[in-house]
């Protein structure tokens, strides 16, 4: 017999413990198991992350001509009950279909987290030249139209730890859409930061909300709205763009202070060559997601054939099709223009959502919207909704998940 | 009518690996994931310019003997490609209050002996015998492993050959290390791992615990280079390569049994798909809960009733403006203790009782991008430590407020600035695990190894528990407990048995 190296111990509690095992089993009631959702984490993940959510459209407020606020309910034929909360500046990923068209766009929500409470949800839509989703919306959605939302998403949001107290929002256009969410957090006591507003329009009338954030900042004095506009000289707003100086003459003395971009990309241009005169750590600029990426073979250091057209073979839970692409079309744009389904939220590379594995060929991916990980990298995996062949490809893209 | 041999179920390192092993001996393999990645918790998330793992602080890769099943041994023969880093210590432990201490452990047999004896001084030949035992654990598991499993055994040869593994298999940590006679001190040391098991060493498996720290003294811990997805990636591509298909965003909603209750196939996305076998990556009572109830198993059903849900974790992950030099950061793995005794640190966990902060750049320089590095907390939870009826306007608060109890207290325990350089940061909860694994109450490490529910009995049980024909299991929640070379090996138990079964034609 070997020699024990722990004699003081006894060997019984090995047998105990699996008689126990034998008892404590048969003694256990034979009850349905526990369901996930009623685990108190579960639940909360469930109330923050539904799979999907149901919505419809209860009312359309015209905010200029071409901009409309569609105020969203839950669709509870659906089965949606009640809308989950958000952190101001999360966006929707909203998908629509019918007969003419179908598509699958981010969109901030514009409302105030507590309206999430109320059971509703605002986006707010501006027309643009080209903008396929938007103009459809602008002209085609009504009150009753239908749609399904992702949980809300995103990091465009102020995380007290990270952020400066006091945040500059340098808006364009549109972009003041997650801003208008933000101060009413702030107004509702929901977030705690001290939030002025450039916002940049052509005329005080494209600015809209602007009459909302002035009365809101009349109440709560956290809360600052100035507008920048760079067609119209108007008494109280500023005139021009915003620029380093304008940025630096609101901002605190001898303090720090946090920029959020939001706006379109040429804006993001503009400003972000202003503010490097400003000596900003990175930590405190933050930009709202780039958008979809246009015309990659225009890009300094493009290596591909400008007019080239390639073909893109994808497979799809084993099935595979083929459909054509150009050299300045994302992968995610040639499948959805052939009508097949492929899962996507923040198009703009950031969000992962469309991880697809690259199983022959090449893409071109830009580096400002590359947000793949180091691994991707290793072994050929992309983010279609930012990648541009470079030769014929074939990918293996995940069906859409089905919605519950 | 079977689309496959095997339907693998949930691509967690478990799934992936059994995936692989089928796949490797020539069987047709499907692996489902209901995520568009694979992993589960063996992955990483990009915020800025940092990408975050959001578990693994490191891997018990190599073991301490040729013959013991590890994930480097399946690594080699599975031929994944993945290059991995050694570290040099095992932790820096600093315990607060009036009798703390502050050291450095190093890994290598040598090294532990070395390194523990001087910072509790007395205590070499104990640790001598740490890893005499656990070389005696090894020798029985392969003893084990010959008979092939506990069945075939001599329960005289187990007694007389290998008493220990029979005396440290029954009893807690606790009372092992006190039959050692270690000091206070040197028994706080020593259980410093505790909570990579998810158990206090009162209730915490002698052998399991043993045979975990051991290893990790003895081949080192290793972090994978490319991370965890890169990791979980060149599993796929394993797959892949011999002849397996994996299909992600494909979340199993149902499964499908014949009438006298063996498993024949899963639904997914509206589709029914029939194998004739079928290893869960996922824990039984979720395969339960997505069964008719009438060909659930009573004897399955008291089990999961009985269980405990294993550990889940609060995790801060940091991207920081400054290097780990420039902070005054050294060590790769720092565990912050409140209290010597690991028993007082598990029953004070919701009051700093035990924290680890990790700096991944210590150990691969290049993991973030220059002049910056990476900080990532971990905070034990329990099953029934996240608040009741937490409302989800209220989380946002949460997530903060304890991201800056812990950063603070760091801070003041180091000494350090950290807050200031926050560029990137990012909370998880038990909340974020059951939302991307789905386990009850976010556990990460399946059921709690309660005293009797600890990984022998899981063994010797097996057969006995598992009632369902044709279904395996395999992850954290399955034989060995959590961890990822865990998770490796019962994959590749599982599918071993499932390619052997085949075979037979069973």
């Amino acid at each position: 017999m070997a020699k024990s190296l722990i004699p003081k111990l006894p060997l019984y509690p090995f047998v105990l413990s699996a008689i126990k095992r034998v008892i404590v089993v048969a003694k256990t009631p034979d009850t349905p198991v526990k369901p996930l959702g009623e685990y108190p984490a579960n639940k909360l993940a469930d109330a923050l992350h539904p799979a999907c959510q149901y919505l419809k459209v209860e009312k359309i407020i015209e905010q200029t001509e071409d901009v409309k606020t569609f105020v969203f309910v839950p669709d509870t034929t659906r089965g949606t009950k009640n809308l989950a909360w958000f952190s101001a500046g999360s966006y929707l990923s909203i998908s629509y279909s019918d007969d003419n068209i179908r598509f699958t766009r981010p969109y901030s929500l514009s409302s105030s987290p507590r309206k999430s409470k109320e059971n509703h949800y605002c986006i707010t839509v501006k027309r643009t030249e080209g903008g396929i989703a938007s103009n459809y919306m602008l002209d085609n959605w009504t009150v009753g139209t239908k749609v399904v939302a992702s949980d809300p998403q995103g990091d465009f949001t102020y995380e007290p730890l990270r952020d400066a107290k006091h945040v500059i929002g340098v808006v364009g256009g549109s972009g003041i859409t997650p801003f208008r969410s933000m101060a009413y957090a702030i107004a509702d006591g929901d977030e705690d930061f001290d939030l002025t507003i450039l916002y940049g329009s052509r005329t005080l009338e494209d600015a809209v909300f602007t009459d909302e954030l002035k009365a809101l900042s009349e109440t709560c004095p956290k809360i600052k709205l100035i507008n920048v506009l760079s067609e119209q000289r108007v008494k109280g707003c500023k005139y021009g763009f915003i620029t380093a100086k304008l940025i630096e003459s609101v901002a605190p003395k001898g303090e720090p202070y946090s920029l959020f971009l939001c706006g379109p990309q040429a804006m993001y241009e503009f400003v972000d060559k202003e503010i490097k005169t400003l000596k900003l750590k990175p930590k405190y600029i933050r930009h709202e997601l780039f958008g979809e990426y246009f015309n990659p073979t225009n890009d300094r250091g493009y290596k591909g054939k400008k007019d080239a057209e390639y073909t893109i073979t994808v497979r799809i839970s084993g099935k595979e099709q083929k459909v054509p692409c150009d050299a300045n079309t994302s992968v995610l744009r040639a499948l959805e223009a052939a009508s097949i389904d492929a899962p996507n939220r923040c198009r703009s590379g950031r969000c992962g959502w469309c991880h697809s594995q690259l199983l022959s060929g090449e893409v071109y991916t830009p580096k400002r919207v590359d947000g793949r990980r180091i691994g991707d990298l290793e072994y050929g995996y992309i983010h279609p909704c930012c990648s541009f062949p470079l030769s014929d490809i074939t990918i293996d893209v995940p069906p859409v998940p089905v919605a519950k | 009518m079977n689309n496959y041999d095997v339907i693998v179920v949930g691509a967690g390192n478990g799934g992936l690996c059994a995936a692989a092993t089928c796949a490797k001996a020539g069987l047709s393999v499907l692996v489902l994931e209901k995520h568009n990645i694979p992993g589960g918790c063996a992955t990483s998330f990009v915020r800025g310019r940092f990408e975050f793992e959001p578990s693994l602080h490191e891997l018990c890769a190599d073991s301490t003997h040729p013959k013991m099943r590890s994930m480097v041994h399946i690594y080699r023969e599975l031929g994944v490609k993945t290059d991995f880093l050694k570290e040099d210590y095992l932790y820096r432990v600093i315990c607060k209050g009036k009798d703390g201490y502050d050291h450095k452990i190093k890994a290598t047999r040598q090294g532990f002996i070395d390194s523990m004896d001087e910072a509790a001084p007395g205590c070499r030949r104990q640790m001598e015998t740490l890893f005499e035992l656990n070389d005696l654990f090894d020798a029985a598991q392969i003893y084990m492993d010959d008979c092939g499993g506990v069945t075939g055994m001599n329960p005289i040869t187990l007694l007389t050959k290998y008493g220990d593994f029979v005396r440290a298999a029954g009893n807690s940590t606790d009372k092992l290390l006190s039959a050692l006679g270690l000091s206070e001190k040197a028994k706080s040391l020593t259980n410093t791992y505790w909570g990579y098991l998810g158990n206090p060493p009162r209730d915490l498996n002698a052998m399991h615990f043993i045979s975990l720290l051991m290893a990790y003294a003895q081949a080192q811990p290793y972090v994978p280079k490319n991370r965890s997805h890169g990791m979980t990636l060149a599993m796929v591509k394993v797959i892949q390569e011999n002849g397996g298909e994996i299909r992600f965003n494909s979340e199993v909603t149902e499964f499908l049994y014949d009438e006298k209750g063996a498993a024949t196939g899963v639904v997914v996305n509206g589709e029914n798909i029939y194998a004739r076998k079928i290893i869960s990556n996922i824990i039984p009572n979720n395969v339960m809960n997505l069964s008719k109830s009438r060909f659930t198993k009573k004897m399955m059903r008291k089990l999961a009733n009985a269980r405990k849900m294993g550990m889940s974790v609060g995790c801060v992950y940091l991207g920081l403006n400054a290097t780990a030099k420039q902070l005054g950061i050294e060590d790769y793995s720092v565990f912050v203790l409140q209290d010597k005794d690991a028993n007082v640190q598990y029953d004070l966990r919701k009051s700093y009782g035990f924290y680890i902060v990790n700096c991944l750049n210590v150990v691969l320089p290049d993991c973030s991008p220059r002049g910056t590095s990476m900080l990532f907390f971990t905070i034990t939870y329990f099953d029934g430590d996240f608040p009741e009826d937490m409302k989800p306007e209220e989380y946002k608060k949460y997530k903060n407020d304890l991201a800056k109890k812990y950063i603070e207290d760091y801070e003041k325990v180091m000494g350090i600035d950290i807050m200031s350089h926050i560029e990137e940061i990012s909370v998880a909860t038990p909340v974020t695990f059951a939302r991307y694994l789905s386990t009850p109450n976010g556990t990460i490490y399946g059921y709690m190894s309660q005293t009797w529910d600890n990984v022998v009995n899981r063994v010797v049980f097996k057969d006995l528990e598992n009632r369902v024909k044709n279904m395996k299991f395999c992850g954290g929640h399955s034989l060995r407990g959590d961890g990822y070379p865990s998770a490796f090996i019962t994959g590749e138990m599982m599918a071993k048995e499932v390619i052997k079964e085949i075979k037979e034609g069973k």
